[in-house]
């Protein structure tokens, strides 16, 4: 088989000495990034691209090191989950309804070994899920031209909002603010300069990776600030780890039904993560005839767990072969890959098969590592989750400055960056999503050399966007996403809330 | 109150406007007119901008609560000692300017005088050890050069 041998080549790259080193670096930040809360994935992964850019690591290495800390932030997740009944990030929401039961009823540590246990089936089978659909999607997208790209860089935006998307307009408009600023700078192929008003700063563009730190980790601190949450938490104490393997076997079948349902939904454009765990705790309620669901039945622990961890993997498929993330995390992956010179898409798997196949195989490796990591030292992270933000979030916004201040050696990008926070504060406020904003920045370039691309080839001709056959599915499927949400959003939205409220009324 | 989406969408209106007028004045560029030329893109830009902006006076959700003016102000300051940071990283030096900016922020997230100034002194001078020694990435001393 020629995906096997690829990937014991993968797996060459991953078991040298520096990409293991790099592996349990990513997978150690990711576990604390994931923990702690108001620190959410794309968040940490954000701060920490300026900082394996300046270092001048090498792209595998860099790669390696990112997606370790995705997947260890996946993992971080659950833990304050549990402990304080508050989701590290938006799809750890499902795991509060019966981990902090569960935690409150003296069963923390069995909680948080399940749930690791959970994560690890969750991320093993979905990236075996990858290893099999990513090339086959990738030799697919080779039959793309120009129209399609760009009917599928629309679909991207029309998505990203996703089921449970609130305002569809607001997504829309975050789409447009984001593209515009893409468009800053010197136009590439005429010359042209736009939107540069003569400063000789803003000839190459806003650099994505400043405004990213900036609308996520400035806006974060300055909520911190408004809402004087500094003083953090009170969490549920941990006891001593009593776990038989019956009780392991016992959530194993929903761990698997959880991870092949969050896999397809991390892959499905507009779904998600979020949707992933719901759908897995949902579905594992629904199946599972006697259980304590929402009283801390391990398996509604175990099924949102492998769900979100599945989608989170799951989500790594579009962003590799395609080159359109589904979401905010992947998003900050591909600003990434950009910002070294890679173009994910399916050229990727031909011309860099060293470079996926080595990411893939360090999966695999940072998942191991992960659960290792995570039964036996979870009380280390424990006890870093009960640091006050009062003192963390100076420091974390610390890091990011001197992050984006070693890229260049300017002030000017700190200040760029102070803007963007005040930006991201005032869209927050005013609902506008951030991931399109970043999303366009990201695909702006590629958006508008595909639309080129395609009216140069056809003359000027409007209709050679809706000519094949492919493009006309992939703009029914664009406009499907804008569309169903209106209608069932506020459906999806209320069962996810009723749920919630339920746990809180027994 | 539905007023943030009316103003937040006046104000997008105001740029989708100007964004799409000045993409018309681009110069024409070397080798003249083409079928796509560097405004085409951006024209579309403004007519979604605009059309959302729009929506968003017509049919605004409601409002989230800003906070009182006084926190207003205080995160204004809390801006302003961001890019005070920024400026004097150079003439100042990385370590002093840090620890104040760590110090300042902690203290109004709430923590005591002595334990902010700590976290300030502590962070700063660790950071610097380890992205200077460690990572080697050169951050400037400033007034500790000798």
């Amino acid at each position: 088989m020629d995906t096997m041998s690829l990937l014991m080549q993968g797996f060459a790259v991953a078991l040298t000495p520096e990409s293991i080193m790099f592996a349990v670096i990513g997978a150690i930040l990711g576990t604390l990034i994931g923990a702690l809360p108001g620190l959410g994935p794309a968040n940490g992964v954000a701060i920490l691209i300026p900082l394996a850019f300046s270092l001048g690591l090498s792209p595998t290495s860099s790669l390696i090191l990112l997606t370790s800390v995705y997947a260890g932030a996946m993992y971080g997740g659950r833990i304050s989950s549990i402990l304080l009944n508050i989701p590290g990030d938006e799809p750890a929401m499902m795991t509060c309804l019966d981990g902090y039961p569960m935690a409150v009823k003296g069963k923390a540590a069995e909680a948080l070994a399940i749930s690791a246990i959970a994560s690890f089936i969750g991320s093993f089978i979905a990236t075996i899920g990858l290893v099999i659909l990513a090339p086959i999607l990738a030799k697919f997208a080779l039959k793309f031209g120009p129209s399609e790209y760009f009917a599928l860089f629309a679909l991207a935006f029309a998505t990203l909002g996703g089921i449970t998307g609130k305002n569809q307009f607001k997504t829309l408009m975050a789409a447009a603010i984001g593209l515009m600023i893409a468009t800053v700078g010197i136009d590439i192929s005429t010359g042209v300069q736009r939107f540069t008003y003569n400063t000789l700063e803003l000839f190459e563009g806003i650099d994505f990776i400043i405004a990213i730190v900036g609308l996520f980790a400035i806006s974060e601190l300055l909520f911190f600030l408004e809402r004087h949450a500094g003083d953090g938490l009170k969490q549920v104490a941990i006891n001593k780890l009593k776990l038989s393997p019956k009780d392991i076997v016992k959530v194993l079948p929903a761990s698997f039904r959880g991870a092949v349902l969050g896999f397809v939904a991390g892959v499905l454009p507009g779904a998600g993560a979020s949707l992933g765990s719901f759908i897995s705790y949902t579905l594992e309620k629904r199946t599972s005839d006697k259980g304590e669901f929402g009283k801390g039945d391990p398996r509604g622990v175990a099924a949102p767990e492998a769900g979100n961890n599945g989608a989170a993997s799951g989500a790594l498929v579009p962003m590799l072969t395609l080159g359109v993330p589904g979401s905010g995390t992947t998003a900050v992956l591909l600003a990434m890959l950009i910002s070294l010179n890679i173009s994910p898409g399916p050229m990727l798997f031909q011309q860099n098969a060293d470079l996926v196949w080595g990411v893939i195989a360090a999966m695999f490796v940072g998942n191991l590592v992960l659960l290792l990591l995570n039964i036996p030292m979870v009380g280390i992270f424990v006890k870093l989750l009960s640091i006050p933000p009062k003192y963390l979030m100076p420091v974390v916004t610390l890091i990011a400055s001197v992050g984006i201040y070693s890229v260049s050696h300017s002030a000017l990008d700190l200040y760029f960056m102070v803007g963007f926070g005040v930006l991201g504060y005032i869209f927050r406020k005013v609902d506008i999503p951030l991931v399109p904003i970043i999303l366009g920045m990201l695909l702006g370039p590629e958006m508008e050399k595909s639309l080129r691309h395609a009216l140069v080839l056809s003359d000027g001709d409007w209709t050679v966007l809706f000519n094949s056959g492919l493009s006309i599915g992939l703009w029914t499927v664009a406009i499907l996403g804008l569309v169903l949400p209106i209608i069932i959003g506020p459906i999806v939205r209320a069962k996810m809330k009723r749920s919630k409220d339920t746990v809180k009324d027994s | 109150m539905r007023i943030n989406d009316r103003v937040f969408g006046m104000l997008m209106l105001i740029l989708a406007v100007v964004y799409g007028w000045e993409a018309t004045k681009f110069p024409i560029p070397f080798g003249g007119h083409e079928s796509v030329g560097p405004e085409t893109f951006p024209i579309m830009l403004s007519i979604i901008l605009g059309v959302s902006a729009i929506y968003l006076m017509v049919r605004p959700d409601e409002d989230e609560p800003w906070a009182p003016v006084a926190m207003l102000i205080e995160l204004g300051v809390v801006v302003i000692s961001m890019l005070a940071f920024a400026w004097a990283i150079e003439p100042i030096g990385f370590m002093p300017a840090a620890a104040l900016v760590v110090s300042f922020l902690s203290w109004r997230m709430g923590a005591s005088i002595a334990k902010s100034l700590i976290t300030g002194v502590t962070s700063s001078v660790v950071i610097f050890f380890l992205f200077n020694n460690v990572l080697e990435l050169a951050l400037p001393l400033g007034l500790l050069e000798f």
